[in-house]
């Protein structure tokens, strides 16, 4: 191997591994707040991507109708709730779950004037990410809601079952084939004989803004406070009157954000499938598991390596890449399991 | 209490259990509709719905069951079909290791087993078992070898293989390695990746090391595209060539302007309009393509629908032999069923013409193959 | 009518359907019996792991693999060494698949067992995925398209060539497995694994080597996923890599933990729901929506969350309500039993234990600043001190569980500095907890005896096969007796977690002086106690100190420890400001200042 093949591996190991560090910020964040660990956080991948792919093709995405099936369930668990709080709850919550889809879906339509099919790209987006993001909270709210106070497990294994379930309706909307989607910049630059992309650069740096982001988020922002807070301690956040339901939609909203902004980021470099989700959160997970669930920083770092460690091991073993993958991460489980010496936890 | 329970357990296993359709002809059909085959599967079972209903005057029920692409799944739904519904024969399954597996079933149950995988292991008939078995899509080798003979009539004398992991990627590759080997054509480089992979630089920067004159890709459905663009990303000038698993417009439309001038064998189905009109296949092609797309939508149509829709002209051809011998849902109807498939000869179906005999249980020759091209965003036949 | 819904008879009957099954049913139901008992045993190695131990895994389903291609590539391997001639049969293949588990899971055990929370399920999934990966690529296993004519089973010369003849192998393995697994769970081996879920801390201190513990159900899980893997590959007569990826392994935790993963019934309806209700969508929901689409595993996933919302600790404990607790055969014969053998008590006034300038450092932070005590036998020493003054610090260096910075600590004339707390535990010095650590769900009886654990020797392949009945025996007498001591005699049978917080800390009191211990070391056992049961407990440790006893007292109720205490130690800021006896140290002008300044 030369200097030339090592650089292009290693620019390759970061692009991947700067969508896996974003994934396993958005598990960190979800873990620490609501302590279920959110397998279905690679479909928010997937979704967002296709649900991109379906409007500039002229479809209408079926996320879209699964926006409006939560909205129905949501609206239907939360009405009697609601109406004894007074009629502008009420209002508010059929504006959110019930208008809001409707809206949604009149734009895919042609509401505005124009289908969605011959908007700039950056309305594409937008409209994509309007039409997946709000899955988030929707999503907690039936599914973990009602079992919050649960032990971890349970909650992974509720985690596992949605995301069975997503899966199978990202087969049902997408079908079995992939997509891909134009680049946000066809721009490439020659850099000691590096060819570098646009579109690489636009994911690197939209992750690297995205982690700044979070910072500041959670370190100077009165919602950013609240969900530390949660994450720190549940009964104590609870005490000072910050909601846990509250935190947790919060905390999926953002991973939903993050989920499906990723997507839109790598569907231009490589195709995306209805089950994609799975892998690359996996190998988020692998990031957010060596940064303890609790660090962003060691995350974002794990996953960089994770994503390194594929591009070198494709090379030069290629049929045995997710062996080396997952072999060489058992080692430095054991270090950071050693190194983080932690209190005991109890459930 | 106790009793009670019981009681609505059984209830509840009998209730598991709808009652099978006792009528007529019963084919049982498992596909891999979703897991990673679900490319292939799907457009297999969107087949079966287009199938005639009868054959020979009887009724004929499809009872088509979904395994998941897993192989457990496949051999449980084959007990299934065969110990719950009595079909009279198996189609199935999409995938080779779930076929292979299955073939034990069937062979036991003495219920012949149409595959629409790849592998010619499936129809090796040093397994006695194989008896039973047949299938419709062609074997590997005999496209590995229209791949390698174009190559080696286009001069090409180096040639770098990437494939999936898993049994497609596998099979080809022994096949291609072989027949590479006996016409002087060197390997230079055997990547692999997975289907669900989001890069392959690595294995595309190792290819280009190599400097192969050629790169064959052996992957199904939009999957395969994913290095052919990573190498033209790279600057890689060499020939490209597919198999025959890409052959669907989901893969032109991901690959794009990247897969112009990229050669793969198929089955003349996948071309039926710009085939002679002497070519017998035409006809049954198009009257295929025809159907599919008055369903699905126009350039809809997988060559893997195909090979479902010649397990049901097989069928349309043997079932009227074997009725003359037994009643549909009797042993003796299978029996028939077999020999009539074994003894078909010069079956018109839309991948090719199918003559079955005691050692060959595919039945294919080279008209079941053409090269093809990619030329404007579209498959052009080229031999 | 109610005798019938006793354990026994239930277990009876459910035993005569097994075995008359299948005479009755159709040959298909056979088929699904089989799955079910495949799925059960690798599910009931998740109960052990997951449910008992509480070491999650979704690496399962490679261990399934380890058995299946083991047998497969013995049985249809072409060209194996001759010195392997003699395995190449199923029953060679059991073995080496046996072997071959047993020393891979050994090794994976070693290093991810000692991987702390999340890191564990990590780490299955990461070496569950490797073998996938590694089964797929190797060529002697048949890559990824898989190995095909492996032969069936023949038992003494009959041949299994049927489902129904697998039918009564495969339950008769599984039946073995959970009578086994339930004979493990009820003996003190199997409380040592229980133990594990209430923290290492806990554990260790009655003296269970958690790290062997973890290590043993891991193996034995391991071993039920390999056997299960045996019996699948002579079922299917072909092995090929995807029922064994990491998706398959997912769905064995999901079977337990839907079951119930806490029990080992549970195994068994887990199991039995999942593959019935996957067939039953496969057939209800085509015909609900037509054939268009594949709606099994939304419908599947959607129900899946909506039975954990209902029962989160899985069906088994919503269908064992109808059915009466089992009490062990034991309990009844509680006072037949000899009781345990003594350790010889050190005559009074021996000096017990002796802290020589002991530092415990924090980073920056000095939680123990070169602190000194001693305890002698017959003597009650109590530690007092405000919020934060480092006595739970100085508790953990005593016991083994921090090992101290600097400084010495002595017990019974030995340097113990650095040792182990299992090992602390094993000399005679037994503890309570500030924060409660009992197993909630487990008897009173049961909590108690595990404090006994250090006066059994019989390991986990005894207990499987329930031959340390005598033992056994003996420590719940043992148990039952210290119950009886701290006035819990009425609450023998009752869930630890039932109990109210004060009465709570009375059942630590008793497991610890369960180990016989010579030195007692009390984290404010007095908390939360009536006035009544303060007199009983003072009552209790005066008795105590008359036998020999030392205790090392950590209390927060002044007048609990001014009228019991022979001498009392004051600390703050990790310091010992004051010792003597308790009437001096009242009017100790640091002390009034130490305690005057924290109120204020």
């Amino acid at each position: 191997m030369d200097l030339q093949i090592a650089l292009l591996l290693g620019q390759d190991g970061i692009v991947n591994g700067a969508i896996y560090a974003l994934l396993s910020l958005a598990l960190v964040l979800v873990f620490a707040v609501t302590r279920v660990i959110f397998i279905p956080q690679g479909e928010f991948v997937a979704y967002g991507a296709l649900t991109l792919a379906s409007l500039q093709a002229g479809q209408a995405p079926g996320t879209l109708w699964l926006l409006l099936g939560l909205g129905v369930a949501v609206t239907a668990i939360d009405a009697p709730h609601a109406w004894r709080q007074g009629s502008r709850q009420l209002a508010g919550l059929v504006a959110r779950q019930l208008v809001y889809p409707l809206v949604m879906i009149g734009l895919v339509f042609g509401a505005a004037g124009a289908a969605p099919k011959d908007w700039p790209l950056l309305l594409q987006v937008l409209l994509a990410l309007a039409v997946v993001v709000p899955l988030g909270p929707q999503l907690y709210r039936v599914a973990f809601q009602p079992i919050a106070e649960a032990p971890v497990l349970i909650l992974l294994i509720v985690a596992v079952a949605l995301h069975l379930a997503l899966v199978g309706l990202g087969l049902l909307f997408f079908g079995a084939e992939g997509s891909r989607t134009p680049a946000f910049s066809e721009a490439a630059f020659e850099v000691g004989g590096l060819t570098i992309t646009g579109q690489s650069l636009w994911v690197v740096g939209a992750s690297a803004v995205l982690i700044v982001a979070l910072y500041i988020f959670f370190g100077r922002s009165l919602y950013g406070k609240a969900l530390r807070a949660t994450a720190i301690n549940r009964s104590g956040a609870r005490l000072m009157g910050i909601s846990t339901t509250l935190a947790g939609k919060l905390t999926f909203l953002l991973a939903a954000a993050i989920g499906a902004l990723s997507g839109i980021l790598i569907a231009p470099i490589t195709t995306i499938y209805y089950d994609t989700g799975f892998l690359v959160g996996l190998k988020g997970f692998v990031g957010a598991i060596i940064g303890g669930l609790v660090s962003y920083p060691v995350a974002a770092a794990g996953a960089l390596l994770v994503g390194l460690l594929e591009s070198f091991s494709s090379f030069y073993a290629s049929a045995f890449k997710e062996v080396i993958v997952f072999t060489l991460i058992i080692p430095v489980l054991v270090w950071r399991s050693l190194t983080s010496r932690h209190v005991e936890e109890e459930e | 209490m106790n009793l009670k329970l019981k009681s609505l357990l059984a209830v509840a296993i009998t209730a598991a259990f709808a009652a099978p359709v006792l009528a007529d002809i019963n084919v049982g059909v498992v596909v891999s509709a979703t897991g990673p085959a679900a490319s292939l599967g799907i457009p297999e079972k969107n087949t079966f719905a287009l199938m005639p209903t009868t054959i020979g005057g009887e009724k004929v029920n499809f009872l088509i069951l979904d395994d998941a692409s897993d192989t457990t799944t496949a051999v449980k739904n084959t007990r299934k079909l065969l110990t719950e519904d009595k079909v009279d024969v198996i189609v199935g399954s999409t995938i080779t290791p779930n076929s292979l597996a299955m073939i034990d079933i069937a062979a036991e149950a003495e219920t012949p087993m149409i595959s629409m995988a790849a592998s010619s292991r499936i129809v090796d008939t040093a397994n006695p078992k194989v008896k039973w078995v047949f299938k419709t899509p062609q074997n590997d080798i005999q496209m590995s070898t229209a791949i390698v003979e174009h190559m080696t009539s286009a001069g090409v004398k180096t040639v770098a293989f990437i494939g999936f992991a898993d049994a497609y990627g596998e099979g080809w590759f022994n096949e291609f390695s072989k027949i590479a080997e006996a016409r002087k054509l060197q390997i230079v480089a055997n990547e692999r990746y997975n289907r669900a992979d989001t890069s392959v630089t690595g294995q595309v920067l190792k290819m280009m090391a190599a400097k192969p004159d050629a790169v064959l890709i052996a992957g199904s459905g939009t999957p395969a595209a994913l290095p052919q663009k990573a190498l033209k990303e790279k600057g890689y000038k060499g020939a490209f060539y597919q198999t025959h698993g890409v052959a669907n417009k989901d893969f032109l439309r991901v690959c794009g302007k990247d897969c112009e001038g990229t050669f793969l064998p198929a089955g003349p189905v996948l071309i039926a309009a710009q085939l002679p009109a002497d070519n017998p296949i035409k006809k049954v092609a198009l009257d295929y393509v025809g159907k599919y797309e008055a369903a699905h939508g126009k350039g809809s149509t997988s060559t893997f629908g195909a090979h479902a829709w010649d397990a049901g002209l097989l069928l349309a051809n043997a079932v009227p032999v074997a009725l003359k011998k037994g009643k549909p849902g009797s042993k003796e109807f299978k029996l028939a069923l077999r020999d009539a498939l074994e003894g078909l000869k010069n079956i018109t179906v839309s991948h090719g013409i199918v003559n079955m005999s005691a050692q060959d249980h595919l039945g294919f020759d080279q008209r079941a193959r053409v090269m093809v091209k990619v030329e404007n965003g579209d498959w052009k036949l080229i031999q | 009518m109610r005798s019938l819904l006793a354990p026994g008879p239930i277990l009876g009957v459910f035993l005569v359907l097994l075995v008359l099954g299948p005479q009755f049913l159709p040959e298909f139901h056979i088929t699904l019996l089989n799955y079910i008992g495949l799925y059960a045993l690798v599910a009931l190695g998740l109960v052990l792991l997951t449910g008992v131990g509480g070491l999650t895994s979704f690496g399962q389903a490679a261990f399934v693999g380890l058995g299946a291609y083991a047998t497969a590539w013995l049985t249809t391997a072409t060209n194996l060494p001759a010195w392997m001639g003699l395995l190449a049969n199923p029953w060679g293949g059991l073995v080496a698949g046996m072997v071959v588990t047993a020393l891979v899971a050994l090794l994976l055990g070693l290093l991810t067992l000692r991987l702390s929370g999340h890191y564990l399920p990590l780490g299955t999934i990461a070496w569950g995925i490797s073998l996938y990966f590694l089964f797929g690529n190797l060529e002697f296993l048949g890559g990824h398209t898989g190995i095909s004519g492996i032969p069936s089973l023949s038992l003494a010369g009959f041949e299994l060539r049927d489902g129904r003849h697998y039918y009564y192998l495969i339950w008769l393995v599984l039946l073995m497995a959970v009578w086994l697994t339930r004979n493990l769970l009820d003996s003190r081996a199997g409380r040592s694994i229980r133990a594990l879920k209430g923290g290492v801390v806990m554990a260790e201190a009655m003296g269970v080597d958690t790290g062997r513990a973890k290590l043993v159900i891991f193996v034995l899980a391991a071993l039920f996923a390999c056997l299960s893997g045996w019996l699948y590959a002579h079922l299917q007569r072909f092995v090929n890599p995807t029922p064994f990826g990491l998706h398959i392994g997912i769905e064995y935790l999901f079977m337990a933990v839907i079951g119930g993963a806490a029990h080992v019934w549970g195994a068994l309806v887990g199991a039995a729901v999942i593959t019935i209700l996957k067939q039953w969508l496969q057939d209800l929901l085509p015909q609900l929506f037509g054939a268009t689409g594949n709606f099994e595993v939304i419908a599947f996933g959607l129900l899946m969350i909506v039975v954990l919302h209902r029962a989160r600790d899985g069906l088994w404990p919503w269908l064992a309500r109808w059915v009466p607790e089992q009490k062990s055969a034991l309990a009844g014969r509680l006072r037949e039993a000899e009781p345990l053998p003594r350790r010889a008590v050190p005559s009074g006034g021996t000096r017990l234990l002796e802290v020589k300038d002991a530092v415990k450092q924090f980073g920056g932070l000095l939680a123990n600043d070169r602190m000194n005590l001693a305890v002698s036998a017959g003597e009650i020493l109590a530690l007092i001190g405000p919020n934060g003054a480092g006595k739970s610090t100085l508790f953990n260096l005593i016991t083994g569980v921090d090992p101290p910075t600097s400084g010495e600590v002595h017990f019974l004339g030995e340097a113990v500095a650095g040792l182990n707390s299992r090992t602390i535990a094993r000399m005679g010095m037994s503890r309570t907890f500030q924060h409660v650590r009992l197993l909630a769900g487990m008897t009173v009886l049961e909590n108690v005896a595990l404090g006994a654990h250090m006066r059994g020797r019989h390991g986990v392949p005894v207990a499987m096969l329930h031959l340390e009945r005598g033992e056994e025996l003996r420590l719940l007498a043992e148990a039952a007796r210290q119950c009886e001591r701290v006035g819990l005699g009425m609450h023998l049978d009752d869930a630890a977690g039932s109990l109210p917080l004060g009465k709570q800390r009375i059942v630590e009191i008793a497991r610890a002086l369960a180990a016989d211990p010579c030195l007692l070391l009390l984290d404010e056992p007095a908390a939360g106690l009536r006035f009544l049961e303060k007199q009983a407990l003072a009552e209790l440790l005066k008795q105590l100190r008359a036998e020999g006893m030392g205790v090392l007292l950590v209390e927060h109720d002044m007048e609990f420890v001014m009228d019991l205490a022979d001498r009392v130690v004051v600390m703050e800021f990790g310091k010992k400001i004051a010792e003597g006896l308790p009437h001096e140290v009242q009017i100790d002008p640091a002390v009034i200042e130490a305690y005057l300044g924290g109120v204020e």
